[in-house]
């Protein structure tokens, strides 16, 4: 039993897939921004383990550089998003993208 | 000499890799849970967990800094900007208890007991000592150095994400929110003729 680049990616995989699902199926602005927010996540997590494990382990800081750079930009874009968000909600007193969805 | 060097081995460690797996799963579980579920607080709480969870997976395959970047930095502003939507969006304004009352006391009194907690954690295990030192010595070079463009770039994108968002929030409110109205069809005098 191990753990290596294989599992990482898989599971990053399957929270990237988790983002992708709440972005397409989900008409709620929040749950969308959360799903953005999985899919930074997914992407940062594969640097790291292509850092950690895979060839780019001879560069081992750049994984973990562009992993906290994703970060920072997957902060600004909640921030931006979630004050959508509060725009939306003044406007139709729900979260929904969706006029009739909700 | 080779051109590329041999590859690092997985993680065999017995006790590593069951954390491995166990953070793994709950972290894919969060995030689904944080996405199905239907309620605004519990959605995001999971969304904080989750959080936690990848700052969990970053301390057994990522350098310390990362880890503590994620905990400190990502998940609490991410938590923070979540509860000031809802803040916002369920007017928690301000509370209706008075500041001395028993239920303020307690809560202070928890507070400064996890707060006492987490000091004596820090005290034992030397976290900013680790942080600081546990760095690679070339992380910075690379940060500085390879990546000034990028380093550049997220100054300016974070910068306009604070400004945007700062700008959007203070827009005066439009009045009251629409509403729709259910359709009522007109009524017409019976024979036609005219209302007084």
């Amino acid at each position: 039993m191990s753990a290596g680049l294989v599992l990482i990616l898989v599971a990053s995989a399957a929270l990237f897939a988790v983002g992708a699902f709440a972005l397409v199926v989900r008409r709620s602005a929040v749950v969308m921004l959360l799903g953005t927010q999985f899919m930074f996540m997914a992407g940062g997590i594969a640097f790291v383990a292509f850092a950690r494990f895979g060839l780019g382990a001879l560069h081992a800081t750049a994984g973990a550089a562009v992993a906290l750079f994703a970060g920072a930009t997957a902060v600004a874009e909640l921030a931006i998003g979630l004050a959508m968000a509060v725009l939306i909600y003044r406007e139709q007193r729900n979260f929904g993208v969706d006029a009739e969805r909700g | 000499m080779p051109l590329i060097g041999a590859l690092p081995q997985p993680i065999t460690s017995a006790p590593v890799v069951l954390f491995i797996y166990l953070v793994l799963i709950l972290m894919v579980g969060s995030a689904l849970a944080s996405v199905l579920l239907r309620n605004t607080l519990y959605a995001i709480g999971a969304f904080s967990a989750s959080m936690v969870l990848v700052a969990l997976l970053y301390l057994t395959i990522a350098p310390f800094l990362l880890f503590a970047f994620q905990l400190l930095v990502f998940t609490t502003v991410s938590a923070g900007l979540l509860l000031g939507l809802l803040r916002e969006t369920t007017r928690l304004k301000s509370s209706s208890l008075g500041p001395l009352s028993r239920e303020w006391i307690i809560g202070a009194a928890v507070s400064a007991a996890v707060l006492a907690l987490l000091e004596v954690i820090i005290g034992v295990t030397y976290w900013p000592v680790r942080i600081c030192c546990s760095v690679p010595p070339d992380f910075w070079a690379t940060v500085t150095g390879a990546y000034v463009v990028g380093l550049a770039v997220l100054a300016v994108l974070v910068a306009s994400a604070a400004l945007g968002a700062g700008l959007m929030l203070s827009m005066p409110r439009g009045g009251q929110p629409r509403r729709v109205e259910p359709h009522v069809p007109e009524r017409r005098p019976r024979g036609g003729g005219r209302q007084p």
